[in-house]
C-alpha cells in the first residue's frame, strides 16, 4: 500500500514495518561503498521544517536526502518561540505554492504534522512533534535492536526516565511491541504518568525493573526544559535513583545488556561519563542506522495524489495490537 | 388564531405526554382539549401525534459580540437557538471588551434588541476584564437587570477576591455562575488527563482540577451567605460533590450539565479533533455515566450547552492551537433525544424542566407551560422524523460541532414565541 505521509507508529502495518526495516538494511549496505549515492530522489525535493532546534534529526534527514539525490532546502524558522498553528498553515500555503515533494517537519505541538499533511500534497514526514511520536527514531532504535536480536520476540527493553514527555518512549515502545518485544518504563512517579498503556510494564524502583531482567536499557534524555512544574528536586539526586551510576553500569556490564539513547546526553545526569566507553553501548549504531532508516523512509513514501489519510482511532488500535512475526 | 390539533402535550411535571388540540388565540392558550372545534379564521396545524412543549431556554451561551463578531453575532446566535428550539439565552461575558460594567452591558442589551427575535439576557464579569483582581462594577450593572455574575472561560482564580465579590454582590440579589478549573492544574490544553493525554502526547487536565474549584467555591458561597451556580460540570467526583453540598442543605448551590459532557468522552478526540476540544474537557466513560445520573437525581439544576462558536479557520490548527470550545445551540434538543429520550434513558418531562423550566427560574424568569391562559412559548418536534446538521441547516455563524453533517433522530418543527411563529418546517 502506497502512504503519503509518515505521521506516527501507531498507524503503521505489521507489512509496513518489515518493509521499511528490510530495506533500511539495503540502504546500510551502500555505506561500505565509495560512492553512497544512488538516484532514487533524483529531481525531487525536500524541505526541512524545524520549529524546534535539533542538530542530530535535522542533519540525519538531510544526510538521508542528500545520499538518495533530492535536493534540501532549510525552512527557516524561529526556534526562540513556539510558532503556534494559525502561521503554520500559512507557512504550509507557501510551501504548496512551491510544489515541494517531502516535507520534514518537527515541532513542540503534537498533532500538527498530522494538519500539516492535510493541507499539503507533499509527503508529510513527521521529525518529532510535542510528546506524541517520533516515528523515524522509533524506526532506528527497531533496526538497531534488530541488529544484534534478529528475532526480537521476547526480548525485553526497559526505557528509563521522563515518559511524561518524551515521544521517543511513546513511538518506540509502541514499535517494539508491534515487534514482540517486551516494554517497561522506569522513571520518577511524576514522570512516569499511571495511565500508560496496559501492555507497558510501569516500575518506579530501579532494583525492581532490574530484576525483570531486561535485555537492553534505553535511557532518555531529562528534559529540564520541558518542565514547566519541577518534577524531581535535582539532577544529583535524579542520576542517584535513576541514572547509570558506575556502579550500576558495572552490574549491568556483569550481565551483559546493551544501552541505548536517543541522544543528546546530559553526562552525569541518565548516565555516568563511562557509559560512552561501554562495549555495548548501541548510541553511535543508533545515530548511523538513522540515515538508513530515514532514506526507506523517504524512498518509501510516495508524494501527491489521494492516499488514504491517516487511519481513524479505532484502526489504530487493532494495528498496534497485531504482532510482527520477524 | 392558531389551532394546534393531535399533538402530545409534554410538561416538566410527568413523564406521561397527553393528547390534546391547543387554541392559540394572540399568543394565548385559549383552550385545551379532545377534537376542539375549528373557529372561523383559524389557522390549523395537524400536529399528528408530534410533542408539543415548552420552549427551551439555555442558561449558558458565548455570542461573541462585542469583538468576536466572525464568530457569532446576537443574530446569527439567537438565530441558532431559534433554530434548535430555544427561545432565550443568557450570553457569557467574555467577549472584547468584555462584560464588566454597566456601559458594557447596556450597549449589548441595546443591540439585542434590535437584533433578536428572541429575548437575550446578559451576564457579567465578577472581576475587571475577567483578570480576578480588581472587582466589575457589580452595582451598575445589576442596575441594567444583570443577575448571573461571572468569569467563565476562566476560574477567579483568587478565593479572597472571589470571597469579596459574593459578599458584595448578594447584598443586591446577584448569584454567582463559576467555571471551576485549578488554572496550575488544568494548562491551557482542554483535554483530560489519562490514556488519551498519554496517547495523544499532549498535557492532560485532571478531573481534581475541576473538583477542587467546585468545592471551593461552594464553601465560599457559604461562608458569604451566597447563591453559586456551577457550570457546565465534567466530573464524576465534581457531581458528587455538588450531591454532597446539597444534602447537607446550608448553602444555595445550583449546577448545570452540558449535552456534550454527557454524550461524549476524550476517546472521541480520536486523531486530534478539534471539535471535541472544549474546556472544562470530555473525561471517561464513568463521569458520562455519573453526569446522567447526577441530571436524572435532580444533582444538576439545568441542562446548558456552553455554545462556544470558533471559525474553520481557528478550528482547523492543530489541536493545541485550536481554541476552547463547540457550538450547541443548533444542535442540543435534538441530539438530547436522539442520546436519551429516544432510548428511553429519561423522559421529556426531565428535559422540560431541565432545559426549559429551570434555567428560567435561575433567572427569575416566568416559566411558560402549555395550559389554558398562558403565553405560548412553544416547540413542535417530530419524535419520526431525523435532522441532518449540515452546514446550511446551522443558523450559527459557526459550525464547530461533533455533529456535523451528521443525521440525529428527532426534528424541530414549529417554534411559537407569543404571537409570532420563528420557525416553521
Amino acid at each position: 500500500m502506497a502512504r503519503k505521509d509518515l505521521l506516527d507508529i501507531a498507524s503503521l502495518h505489521r507489512e509496513e514495518i518489515e518493509f521499511l526495516l528490510d530495506q533500511s538494511t539495503s540502504f546500510k549496505k551502500l555505506f561500505t561503498r565509495s560512492v553512497k549515492k544512488i538516484p532514487a530522489l533524483e529531481g525531487k525535493s525536500v524541505l526541512m521544517l524545524f520549529y524546534e532546534a535539533s542538530t542530530r534529526t535535522h542533519s540525519s534527514f538531510e544526510v538521508a536526502a542528500k545520499r538518495l539525490s533530492a535536493e534540501v532546502t532549510n525552512f527557516n524558522v524561529d526556534h526562540s518561540s513556539i510558532t503556534k498553528g494559525e502561521s503554520v498553515r500559512e507557512t504550509i500555503e507557501t510551501l504548496q505554492a512551491m510544489r515541494t515533494d517531502y516535507i520534514v517537519v518537527r515541532h513542540s505541538h503534537s498533532g500538527l504534522p498530522g494538519m500539516i499533511a492535510r493541507q499539503t500534497t507533499a509527503s508529510v514526514i513527521n521529525a518529532g512533534d510535542g510528546a506524541h511520536e517520533h516515528p523515524t527514531q522509533a524506526l532506528l532504535d527497531a533496526f538497531t535492536i534488530k541488529e544484534k536480536f534478529p528475532d526480537p520476540r521476547g526480548k525485553k527493553v526497559l526505557i528509563i526516565g521522563d515518559i511524561l514527555h518524551s515521544r521517543v518512549a511513546r513511538s518506540t515502545s509502541t514499535l517494539l511491541q508491534k515487534l514482540g518485544v517486551e516494554v517497561a518504563y522506569l522513571g520518577p512517579g511524576s514522570l512516569v504518568p499511571k495511565y500508560i498503556p496496559e501492555s507497558i510494564r510501569r516500575f518506579t524502583d530501579y532494583e525492581a525493573a532490574m530484576a525483570w531482567a531486561p535485555d537492553v536499557v534505553y535511557l532518555l534524555r531529562v528534559q529540564m526544559e520541558r518542565q514547566d512544574v519541577q518534577f524531581f528536586p535535582n539532577v544529583r539526586e535524579y542520576h542517584r535513583v535513576y541514572g547509570i551510576t558506575n556502579a550500576r553500569l558495572a552490574e549491568i556490564s556483569d550481565k551483559g545488556l546493551y544501552i541505548m539513547h536517543p541522544g543528546p546526553v546530559n553526562r552525569g545526569v541518565e548516565l555516568c561519563d563511562a557509559v560512552m566507553d561501554y562495549e555495548r553501548s548501541l548510541i553511535t549504531n543508533q545515530v548511523e542506522n538513522g540515515i538508513s532508516v530515514r532514506m526507506a523512509v523517504l524512498d518509501w513514501l510516495t508524494p501527491g495524489g489521494d492516499f488514504p489519510r491517516q487511519e481513524p482511532y479505532a484502526a489504530q488500535q487493532q494495528a498496534s495490537s497485531s504482532v510482527v512475526t520477524p | 388564531m392558531l389551532l394546534l390539533q393531535n399533538a402530545r402535550i409534554a410538561s416538566e411535571n410527568s413523564p406521561v405526554l397527553v393528547e390534546g388540540d391547543v387554541l392559540i388565540v394572540e399568543g394565548i392558550i385559549q383552550d385545551i382539549g379532545s377534537s376542539l372545534a375549528i373557529p372561523e379564521g383559524a389557522r390549523v396545524i395537524d400536529a399528528h401525534g408530534r410533542v408539543l412543549m415548552p420552549a427551551m431556554f439555555d442558561a449558558h451561551v458565548h455570542f461573541r459580540a462585542p469583538g468576536f463578531e466572525n464568530k457569532e453575532t446576537i443574530t446569527t446566535g439567537s438565530e441558532a437557538a431559534i433554530n434548535g428550539g430555544i427561545t432565550g439565552v443568557v450570553m457569557m461575558p467574555n467577549t472584547r471588551p468584555a462584560l464588566d460594567s454597566a456601559t458594557a452591558i447596556a450597549t449589548v442589551l441595546e443591540n439585542a434588541k434590535d437584533r433578536s427575535r428572541i429575548p437575550v439576557y446578559t451576564s457579567g464579569c465578577v472581576t475587571k476584564n475577567r483578570e480576578g483582581k480588581e472587582l466589575a462594577e457589580i452595582e451598575g450593572m445589576r442596575g441594567l437587570g444583570v443577575k448571573m455574575l461571572t468569569d467563565d472561560g476562566d476560574t477567579t482564580a483568587d478565593p479572597a477576591v472571589l470571597l469579596r465579590a459574593m459578599q458584595y454582590a448578594t447584598e443586591f440579589g446577584m448569584f454567582f455562575a463559576s467555571h471551576c478549573e485549578v488554572p496550575e492544574l488544568a494548562g491551557p490544553r482542554a483535554l483530560n488527563e489519562g490514556v488519551m493525554s498519554y496517547r495523544l502526547g499532549i498535557k492532560g487536565s485532571p478531573a481534581c482540577a475541576e473538583e477542587i474549584i467546585i468545592d471551593r467555591d461552594i464553601r465560599l458561597a457559604r461562608a458569604a451567605g451566597a447563591h453559586v451556580h456551577i457550570q457546565h460540570v465534567s466530573s464524576k467526583l465534581g457531581m458528587e460533590t455538588i450531591r454532597w453540598w446539597k444534602s447537607r442543605g446550608d448553602v444555595k448551590v445550583t449546577a448545570e450539565v452540558a449535552p456534550h459532557h454527557l454524550m461524549f468522552t476524550d476517546e472521541h478526540i480520536g486523531d486530534y479533533d478539534t471539535n471535541y476540544k472544549m474546556n472544562p474537557p470530555l473525561r471517561t466513560q464513568a463521569d458520562c455515566d455519573a453526569l446522567l445520573e447526577g441530571l436524572k437525581e435532580g444533582v444538576f439544576d439545568l441542562i446548558a450547552t456552553d455554545h462556544a462558536p470558533h471559525t474553520p479557520f481557528e478550528k482547523a490548527q492543530d489541536f493545541i492551537s485550536a481554541p476552547n470550545g463547540i457550538t450547541g445551540l443548533d444542535t442540543a434538543l435534538v441530539s438530547l433525544y436522539h442520546h436519551f429520550v429516544e432510548p428511553g434513558k429519561f423522559g421529556w418531562d426531565l428535559v422540560v424542566k431541565r432545559y426549559s423550566a429551570e434555567p428560567r427560574r435561575l433567572m427569575g424568569l416566568p416559566v411558560p407551560a402549555i395550559e389554558v391562559g398562558q403565553q405560548i412559548n412553544c416547540v413542535l418536534f417530530d419524535t419520526e422524523a431525523e435532522t441532518t446538521f449540515t452546514k446550511e441547516f446551522m443558523k450559527s455563524k459557526s459550525q464547530n460541532t461533533p455533529f456535523i453533517d451528521k443525521t440525529l433522530k428527532g426534528r424541530v418543527d414549529l417554534v411559537i414565541l407569543g404571537t409570532e411563529i420563528l420557525l416553521e418546517r
